[in-house]
């Protein structure tokens, strides 16, 4: 967590640093857009992190882990996918529900095919932004072909480590 | 006293009703399965993790704020054009990971791309990349939840992807992609007489 926020501050002072060279620099509208976003996770956030701990605690947790242990090879990437393929919401309540699997015992390989597809799959997304935006066709058609990329990426993962 | 109920039901949008409806279903089902001392440390378990992850969310949001000041969307929509080939795909790739902003910028921007021209390949890689690699949702979300060390493995394994699944999409539904440009043009007319009215 610590690495996590150094590198964002890093960054952070890179981009306000930018900012100051503009001619203009645009640190307010910056700011009122954090701000604008910061005060849409007040409530939601706080919530999606109780509904992810409830979650976790439903699973049987002990009995998933087994499917996609770090000893589950292709089987493991493939439940995975299909795990990541079906888990609800955005990150606010996946990412949790990710960790504790981690946590649990998955394996690192599993968990990449897992997250992949739930980046590429998530039916939440498909329904309210790209349906609407860029049509049924267009939706389905990128679904399907998106279907093997969780399992390649699962693969690559295995084979780096 | 009146009440601004206009105010109050922007800022208790259907995405927080949704969450807070699953929080309490999911509460209620806990405590039903092992009652009220798992559902107690449910809660504190997660209000510690609020606690770890806020000040990472809070610094992502401001980069996220400088980004998207920064970074005009018109410039991407310039550089995507009606690009193809190698080059085309590896700059779709390359903007799909960098957009800021969640979905509410990212699809309008592959709107904008598929009228103004482009293949079917390249909004693929542009989405692609962007559900795979967006640096947007790495900041704000993963930096927040996991270690750093899964973050980069994943990401290692996602650039390659990307182009991949632009080619496989052009293989796949490439002869289909004139049919769908003449659905794109009709759009732009509708939408222009829509704004004509």
């Amino acid at each position: 967590m610590l690495v996590s926020f150094v590198i964002l501050a890093v960054i952070l002072t890179g981009m306000s640093g930018w900012a100051q060279m503009q001619t203009v620099p645009p640190h307010k509208q910056a700011l009122t857009q954090a701000w604008v976003q910061l005060k849409s996770l007040a409530l939601r956030l706080p919530l999606a992190l109780i509904a992810a701990g409830f979650i976790a605690q439903l699973l049987p947790q002990e009995q998933v882990v087994a499917y996609v242990g770090s000893e589950s090879g292709i089987t493991g990437i493939l439940v995975a996918g299909v795990i990541g393929a079906l888990l609800p919401g955005g990150p606010m309540v996946a990412f949790p529900l990710a960790v504790v699997l981690i946590e649990a015992g998955a394996g690192q390989a599993q968990m990449v095919s897992l997250i992949t597809a739930w980046s590429a799959l998530a039916f939440h997304r498909i329904l309210s932004f790209e349906i609407p935006l860029m049509g049924a066709k267009f939706a389905l058609r990128r679904y399907l072909l998106s279907v093997p990329l969780p399992i390649i990426a699962g693969l690559i993962a295995l084979w780096i480590i | 006293m009146k009440i601004n109920w206009r105010q109050l039901q922007s800022n208790i949008d259907w995405m927080t009703i949704i969450f807070a409806a699953l929080a309490l279903s999911t509460g209620i089902l806990l405590y039903i399965k092992s009652g009220h001392n798992s559902v107690f440390t449910s809660l504190v378990s997660s209000f510690y993790l609020l606690l770890k992850i806020s000040p990472v969310i809070v610094a992502a949001m401001l980069v996220g704020g400088y980004g998207q000041a920064l970074v005009p969307h018109e410039f991407v929509k310039k550089w995507l054009g009606n690009k193809s080939g190698f080059k085309g795909q590896l700059i779709a790739s390359v903007a799909g990971a960098l957009i800021p902003g969640g979905p509410f910028a990212a699809f309008p921007i592959v709107l904008v791309l598929q009228r103004s021209g482009a293949s079917y390949g390249i909004c693929i890689n542009f989405l692609t990349a962007w559900s795979l690699i967006g640096i947007n949702r790495i900041l704000i979300w993963e930096l927040a939840f996991f270690e750093a060390d899964f973050i980069f493995l994943r990401m290692l394994v996602s650039l390659p992807l990307a182009i991949f699944a632009g080619y496989y999409a052009h293989w796949l539904f490439g002869s289909a992609q004139s049919d769908d440009s003449i659905d794109s043009q009709e759009a732009v007319k509708a939408n222009e007489k829509e704004q004509q009215c």
